[in-house]
């Protein structure tokens, strides 16, 4: 039983890692929660999670051929599995991003909920993957218009794919008004509601400075507070895990030529 | 001297703004105020800056004699030292108001010419009751995406994009749609 989310803006900045690591720790609760770092040009996610250390990473699955289980780059941390993604040049250039495919499958049989940081860009067939994959999108975006404007490019790139909308967060928010009142239009938008509005906060640098997930370096911060109450609003589809793992394996995503 | 005319409401020489800014915001003013730093009386220096206000809210700026405008009236304003303030009530906002780049944030006069939180906060929240304040985030937003020229025009240009570069990845078959559906994409 598992629901794939690709976690996307279409700008860089939006805080998507952040906000990854958040709903993954918020729906830990409820859920078996697995977060990848599927952005494989800018990794990021592993200092984010105390994981900048690690010797085997999701670059570790991609290559040709890998000698390693998928299981050696899943680590368990704060109640959520985390398979973050090497930073180095030459892991990305021996990456096969089609391979993603088959890591998502594994993962996915094993997990209730997987959460994909997905790449900033869209240039490239690596960056789209992690869109095609998910079962729905969750658009991180900060309130101004270049954010709104890259969101629903990422959303209709999605929806090409046949990717459905789960909503809107909005992140990084100084003007809570600014939000209220494109609210309605998100659904018609972004094909899902305005999941929750995070605040600007301090406490976001200092959890990344501490390399920890916001919500367990500051729980009590009203960031943290509005990602739990996003992750309540996302109502979790876990689809019948035949057909889920049928769908990973089927995934029209061909190797290079 | 009135630059925008209107009805005087209070004229005063003053150590800030401080509470100049708080009676117009509690009566909900809309007009005016002149403000003319003590060094440029003395230095004769010509013009005022002028916050226009709406329903007691400053929401934009300019300075008549050095033609600075937004935020930039305000950094010219912030001298240390007493000035003359005029506050001036009309029926509508002044024109200038609706320039873009004459907005200023509501609560930036008091948090730079008064630094005074508490007015800065009430003013904000004044501003966000009252449907008025700076034409920023919120009034940019709510263009946008009631735009729907603009919108459909973005999500008609990704849509072809992505089906085009489906179409370079060899991910063409994982469309929602085949290909040769795209006869709609254009309409």
């Amino acid at each position: 039983m598992v629901e794939a989310f690709a976690v996307a803006s279409g700008k860089g900045g939006t805080g998507k890692t952040t906000s990854a690591l958040a709903l993954g720790m918020a729906l830990a609760e409820e859920h078996d929660v697995t977060v990848v770092d599927a952005d494989t040009g800018m990794a990021n996610l592993l200092f984010h999670a105390g994981l900048a250390d690690v010797d085997t990473t999701l670059h570790d699955l991609l290559v040709e051929d890998p000698a390693l289980p998928v299981g050696d780059a899943v680590y368990e941390r704060h109640g959520m599995s985390v398979v973050p993604c090497g930073t180095s040049l030459a892991g990305f250039r021996d990456a096969h991003p089609e391979r993603l495919r088959h890591v998502v499958a594994e993962l996915a049989a094993t997990t209730d909920v997987l959460l994909l940081d997905s790449p900033a860009a869209l240039g490239s067939k690596s960056a789209v993957l992690p869109i095609v994959l998910a079962d729905r999108t969750i658009t991180v975006l900060q309130p101004t218009v270049p954010a709104l404007s890259d969101g629903l490019k990422v959303r209709e790139y999605a929806r090409s794919y046949g990717t459905e909308g789960a909503g809107v967060l909005f992140n990084r928010v100084t003007d809570e008004s600014a939000v209220e009142r494109v609210a309605e239009s998100s659904d018609r938008y972004f094909d899902g509601p305005v999941l929750g509005v995070v605040p600007e906060s301090g406490a976001v640098r200092a959890a990344r400075e501490a390399g920890k997930p916001l919500l367990a370096h500051a729980p009590d911060s009203p960031a943290a507070a509005a990602y739990r109450d996003a992750a309540r609003t996302l109502d979790v589809d876990a689809g019948d895990a035949d057909v889920v793992a049928d769908r990973f394996a089927s995934a029209v995503v061909p190797d290079p030529p | 001297m009135t630059v925008h005319g209107g009805r005087l409401v209070h004229s005063r020489v003053v150590a800030d703004l401080g509470d100049v800014l708080d009676l117009a915001l509690e009566e909900a003013i809309t007009g005016y105020a002149t403000v003319e730093p003590q060094d440029a009386l003395l230095l004769d220096a010509e013009g005022v800056g002028v916050l226009a206000l709406e329903a007691g809210v400053p929401v934009a700026a300019r300075h008549t004699g050095t033609g600075r405008v937004g935020r930039e009236t305000l950094a010219e304003l912030s001298v240390p030292g007493p000035c003359r303030v005029e506050l001036y009530e009309r029926d509508r906002p002044v024109q200038f108001a609706d320039d873009p780049s004459n907005r200023i944030p509501p609560g930036l006069p008091a948090d730079r010419l008064v630094r005074d939180a508490d007015l800065a906060n009430r003013t904000r929240s004044a501003a966000a009751e009252r449907g008025t304040g700076e034409r920023t985030d919120a009034d940019a937003l709510e263009a946008f995406l009631t735009d729907d020229d603009r919108v459909d025009a973005i999500r008609r240009e990704a849509r072809t994009e992505a089906r085009q570069r489906a179409a370079e990845w060899g991910l063409t078959d994982a469309l929602a749609e085949p290909v040769d559906s795209d006869v709609a994409v254009d309409e």
